[in-house]
């Protein structure tokens, strides 16, 4: 098994119910295809360095996934097919993974994830307290967890 | 005429020039990631094209991994193909 890595860029104007089908829609594939998903990073909206279908903004998610060639190159078929996304990219992170391996990362990083709602939740509920007048900030987290070697697989 | 050529391209007219050092070396937390276009965005010029490493000082290894970083951020529109010319 494989391990890769897909950015999707959704149109920005799409409503959450749509966005959420598309995102629901790549689930399916992944499960249909026997792949592990292993993590899905919503980065928001945001400027694009230049204009896709004639729009300045997009949409981006970054999904970490295992699996076969076969299920990019059906991942890839449905994106493409789609409306909704204006662009994708998917990279090659690693060749030599086995489903167990996966399945405990995908395990691992929902632990971590599970730990960091946590404290957020205890700091947030502290923050409340002890300033009320400021409403929330807006958060812009780009986490970059993994690079290394990277692969160019398929590009449109 | 031989000593001429020696005399030009010899060390005393060569003005100084500080070694450059490849920061992705130095420093271990910088690592290379299209997906960060903050930090490439100090290795293209404001065109958008690629800075050479005669000029940045990254060593060939870090320019290969980053050259290719660079042309992926490119693909989902984090970084320009062209930007825009300096005014």
């Amino acid at each position: 098994m494989r391990k890769y890595e897909s950015v999707i860029i959704s149109d920005p104007d799409l409503q959450d119910q749509a966005r959420t089908d598309l995102l629901d829609k790549v689930r399916n594939i992944i499960a249909r295809e026997n792949g592990i998903l292993l993590d899905v990073d919503d980065w928001g909206s945001k400027k694009l360095a230049y204009e896709i279908n004639k729009k300045l903004r997009g949409h981006y998610f970054c999904l970490t996934y295992g699996g076969t060639g076969d299920l990019v190159k059906e991942l890839e078929r449905i994106l493409k097919l789609s409306d909704d996304v204006m662009k994708y990219m998917t990279i090659l992170l690693s060749t030599d993974e086995t489903a167990e391996s996966l399945a405990k990362e995908a395990q691992d990083a929902e632990a971590a994830r599970a730990q960091a709602a946590a404290p957020q939740e205890a700091e947030e509920t502290t923050d409340s307290k002890t300033d009320d007048d400021t409403g929330d900030s807006d958060t812009d987290s780009t986490d970059s967890e993994e690079s290394g070697e990277t692969v160019t697989d398929d590009q449109n | 005429m031989y000593r001429d050529q020696a005399q030009r391209g010899g060390a005393k007219n060569r003005f100084y020039q500080r070694r450059k050092i490849c920061r992705f070396c130095v420093d271990n937390d910088m690592v290379i990631d299209y997906k960060n276009s903050k930090n490439l965005k100090q290795f293209i010029t404001e065109r958008g094209k690629i800075i050479p490493r005669r000029i940045t000082g990254t060593c060939a290894k870090h320019q290969r991994k980053l050259s290719l970083a660079i042309k992926q951020a490119r693909q989902i529109a984090l970084l320009p193909f062209v930007g825009r010319p300096p005014q």
